[in-house]
């Protein structure tokens, strides 16, 4: 067992951890931030348990809790403060999610994609979602939704 | 997938304290964790058993990328998304940004490292593939002291590389070529950006009148894991580059593979791949290569 310091979603959280513990466990199971999803069997495959990691979006079950040690991390409770994100609110608008389940790891790779690519096209879009899978949308209505946040960043 | 009980776990800050870790008699079975977007797949599936994790992350002497010497030097822990968004790694070295910008998805290339590529060196990856092809040289370090392996000794076969238990890879150093050279990777794998099907690289050096002067060509996606094809380079070197002997080169390359059928492709199909995307992918180098 390992006592680790993360930050998560601006609270600063210490905690006993197993070396074998997976972030998304982490996060799911021992501070009950259930947003950040499994949707492969931790492959690495679906993207849903992407998180920001010190700002850069990576997929919290290809690492270990104890690996988070002294970073800081935002999952998608860490999103909105008091109303939704742009991006958030273009999902809504433009019915970018359905079942919702591959939405929060969506939100936060695209979230850190937007602020690199402040003015993607639709093929810099679904070049950055590659890592996610969605079985309902087809894509089109998540790629609508990047490119109307991008236009109110702007 | 979770991973099997781990005794200990590392974050050094320097190569020697690395290296004291792993050499220490009690360790157990112990490896360094590069970005871990094989290695955490393979110990979840308990390929890989670790009893002690030395997690690299900390050691900063073994990140970034540095021009020093006449020779372009990239550090083991240099990220994906850091060498595709490097613009400097033009020309000679464009194929390491082709490789690291369709390296599986962003979140991986957020993470994922050239060190930890090498070393893991899996049957069909871009990274060993485009050293190899670049004619990189690999640099290790251990408590007995430094040693330098030319990728051409490193990649050993799918999974296996010269590095020897408690040796650390710390750089991969590529000597800056002439003026005129030029390189590109393109691979095609079932999936976007996916691990390669087939890989091609192509790394040309040109003379005043465009007489190829030098050419490394390699492969991946073959059972032995990245390759170089001495038949496309020889069809290559002191030829004019013209599209019919690119075509020409590629196609010796095809037809002296040892190419595999799987669910993946038939080994015709590989072939295939060699000749169409091989092609363009000469083509490219040649073009950059004159720039």
């Amino acid at each position: 067992m390992k006592t680790i310091t993360v930050t998560v979603n601006g609270a600063v959280y210490e905690e006993t951890v197993s070396e074998r513990m997976l972030l998304v466990d982490f996060l799911r199971e021992q501070l009950a931030l259930t947003g950040t999803h499994v949707g492969c069997t931790y492959e690495g495959v679906c993207g849903a348990c992407t998180i920001c990691l010190d700002g850069e979006a990576v997929k919290s079950c290809l690492m270990l809790a104890v690996q988070a040690d002294g970073h800081s991390i935002t999952t998608v409770e860490g999103l909105a403060g008091d109303k939704l994100t742009p991006l958030q609110q273009a999902f809504i608008e433009n019915h970018g999610l359905q079942c919702g389940f591959c939405t929060s790891g969506i939100l936060m790779n695209m979230s850190e994609f937007l602020e690199k690519n402040p003015n993607p096209s639709d093929d810099d879009i679904r070049h950055g979602l590659i890592g996610n899978l969605c079985r309902c949308t087809g894509y089109v209505h998540i790629v609508k939704a990047v490119r109307a946040a991008a236009a109110v960043g702007r | 997938m979770f991973p099997a009980p781990i005794r200990e776990y590392h974050r050094p800050s320097s190569i020697a304290e690395a290296l004291s870790v792993i050499a220490r008699e009690d360790v157990g079975e112990a490896i360094f964790l590069a970005g871990g977007q094989s290695a955490m797949q393979a110990i979840k599936s308990r390929m890989l058993q670790p009893d002690c994790i030395i997690d690299l992350q900390a050691v900063d002497a073994i990140r970034g990328i540095r021009q020093a010497d006449g020779a372009l030097e990239i550090g083991a822990m240099t990220r994906y998304v850091d060498i595709a968004e490097n613009v400097a790694l033009d020309g000679p070295f464009a194929a390491l940004r082709d490789a690291a910008s369709h390296i599986g998805d962003r979140q991986v290339r957020n993470r994922g490292t050239i060190g930890g590529s090498l070393c893991w060196n899996y049957v069909a990856a871009c990274m060993p593939t485009v050293v190899l092809g670049l004619g990189g040289v690999c640099h290790l370090v251990s408590l007995k002291g430094e040693r330098s392996v030319p990728a051409d000794d490193f990649f050993l076969g799918p999974l296996t590389t010269a590095r020897e238990d408690g040796e650390l890879l710390s750089a991969i150093r590529f000597a800056v070529p002439v003026k005129r050279s030029g390189s590109a990777y393109r691979k095609w794998g079932l999936v976007t950006d996916a691990l390669p099907v087939v890989g091609v690289c192509v790394n040309v050096s040109l003379s005043g009148d465009g007489r190829c002067t030098a050419a490394r060509v390699s492969l991946t996606g073959l059972p032995d894991g990245a390759q170089r094809s001495t038949s496309a380079e020889d069809a290559l070197l002191n030829s004019d580059c013209a599209p019919e002997v690119l075509r020409s080169a590629m196609n010796a390359a095809a037809d002296s593979v040892d190419a595999q059928s799987d669910g993946s492709a038939s080994a015709d199909y590989r072939r295939q791949l060699i000749r169409t995307l091989g092609a363009e992918v000469a083509q490219l180098a040649v073009d950059r290569a004159k720039r």
